[in-house]
């Protein structure tokens, strides 16, 4: 037998090459009219941004240097902001771990509530926090309790299917031979189920922790406490240089609350 | 004395995986059931274990019949008999001793074990298993980061913290290398000759059964094929146990 019979046979492209060219030059276009739209959608004015320079340079003017004298002043909101995004994660934690129970395949009591569990998590999740922040602002008044609620509420959608997976993706085999030693089921779920999934459970809240530490941010702006509240109040008034003290702030906030939920979760893994 | 009278498994499916099987494992011996893929002898053990509820037959534990039990009682009545699996069934979260330790926890009921603490004494008498298991030295150590030989020997460990009477083991050698297997089939040995445990292992691979087994049980399209001291098996019949299955 030759070689070149016993060689495998090469996939052939059937369509001709002009064919192929002409669906390319498509795509590209197709592509360039998406980009088009979405710049006539949004109104896309440049020259706007190059005569509006002056009046940005005029504010970043204003707002120098920050009013580093006020900081015994806002110490009250950066806490509230903090213990807001503390408050909302932990709510959201209480509020997430029997909802993913019911909303994991594998341990789930009933089909009925696994549709009902999926569903109450996807439209946890669907609903932005400032839209809870407003429900919760109308319903509970002004303050930071608003806040701390509408992030309970809305890290459920991500801490609940990210819980659902972890005990779906859980290892039975130790579950299974834990219960056929005769250990009972609370011990199983202790000594089992506990011990395998707390660590997974532990990095996904902290993960959530530093989303809801930006999320409380903003969520002073409806109304409900801590820095975006304050931040609102000194734009509305002028105070340029508290406004960049607190941006200052913020940044600090982020990037802490980044690092240290990133370096725990390392050492978790 | 675990003993098997007349044990019959029809799968939903229909499938017929055990018919009338008869065995009985003294205290102190060493059986292995010797069987190909699809030969009912995991379905065999799983009955036993009472994982599965079998379609008819009797499963003796001493004076207990499990095969008649459920709940509570099962559990209870199941607590003397330890098994050993053929993949890793460690917590690989959790030290190794508190593994071993783990394996008493049957016989605790009290708040404490509920929320996930470990009785003194058996933590105490955990490194005493260990060291049974010659592996002492790695308590302290995650489970996760043992070999699969270690794991298992382990996993053997935990079985004594049951205080069993009978230690059911599927092939529990599937997965490791032949070094690590035979000294987990000399364990299972010395646990059933030494300790005077009753000890029944599903394999496949005959050399084993042949170098450690006191008696071998070969199983066949879900009945027993034939019943005899390991010294006294042509392997002509060992033979024959596998011929089936591909003809």
């Amino acid at each position: 037998m030759s070689v070149e019979a016993s060689a495998p046979q090469l996939p052939t492209r059937d369509w001709p090459g002009a064919l192929v060219l002409a669906l390319r030059l498509a795509a590209v276009m197709a592509f360039v009219a998406i980009v088009v739209q979405a710049a006539i959608v949004v109104r896309a004015r440049p020259q706007d941004l190059i005569t509006g320079a002056r009046g940005m340079a005029d504010i970043i003017g204003r707002a120098m240097p920050p009013d580093f004298a006020r900081i015994n002043v806002i110490w009250w909101p950066v806490l509230e902001t903090v213990d807001i995004a503390i408050f909302g994660t932990l709510g959201g934690v209480a509020l997430a771990v029997p909802l993913a129970i019911l909303a994991a395949a594998n341990v789930t009591p009933s089909r009925a509530l696994y549709f009902a569990a999926r569903g109450a998590i996807g439209f946890a999740r669907s609903v932005p926090d400032l839209v809870w922040a407003l429900l919760f602002v109308t319903a509970v008044g002004l303050g930071p309790f608003p806040g701390a609620l509408a992030l309970s509420v809305h890290s459920v959608g991500m801490l609940g299917r990210l819980f659902a997976e972890t005990i779906e993706h859980m290892d039975m085999a130790p579950i299974d031979a834990l219960t056929l030693t005769g250990a009972r089921r609370m011990q199983v779920f202790s000594h089992g189920v506990i011990p395998s999934v707390l660590p997974s459970l532990t990095g996904i809240t902290l993960y959530r922790f530093d989303e809801n530490i930006r999320s409380s941010l903003v969520l002073g702006f409806v109304g409900a406490g801590g820095i975006g509240f304050e931040l609102l109040s000194a734009m509305s008034l002028f105070q340029y240089r508290l406004v960049s003290l607190y941006l200052i702030v913020t940044f600090v906030l982020v990037i802490a609350a980044e690092r240290m939920s990133a370096l725990i979760r390392a050492r978790l893994a | 004395m675990l003993q098997v009278r007349d044990l019959t498994m029809r799968y939903p499916t229909g499938k017929l995986a055990l018919a009338d099987f008869q065995l009985t494992v003294h205290p102190g011996e060493f059986v292995v059931v010797l069987g190909g893929n699809g030969s009912g002898k995991t379905t065999l053990l799983r009955c036993i274990s009472r994982m599965l509820r079998p379609t008819a037959g009797e499963i003796w534990l001493d004076t207990v019949d499990l095969a008649a039990l459920s709940g509570e009682r099962l559990r209870r009545a199941r607590l003397p008999m330890a098994m050993v699996w053929q993949q890793t069934s460690l917590v690989r979260r959790r030290s190794v001793l508190s593994n071993v330790a783990s394996g008493a926890l049957g016989r605790y009921g009290g708040l404490w074990t509920m929320l996930g603490g470990l009785p003194e004494v058996e933590i105490r008498a955990a490194y005493d298993f260990l060291g049974e298991v010659g592996l002492a030295t790695l308590a302290a150590q995650r489970a996760g980061t043992l070999s699969g030989g270690q794991a298992q020997r382990v996993a053997i460990a935990r079985a004594l913290a049951q205080r069993p009477r009978v230690l059911l083991a599927d092939e529990p050698v599937a997965s490791l290398d032949p070094e690590a297997a035979d000294e987990i089939m000399r364990l299972l040995k010395h646990l059933a000759n030494e300790d005077n445990l009753a000890v029944l292992c599903v394999l496949h691979q005959l050399e084993l059964a042949y170098a450690y087994a006191d008696r071998v049980v070969g199983i066949r399209n879900g009945r027993a094929a034939f019943d005899r001291p390991a010294c006294d098996l042509p392997r002509e019949e060992v033979r024959q146990l596998y011929l089936s299955e591909v003809a």
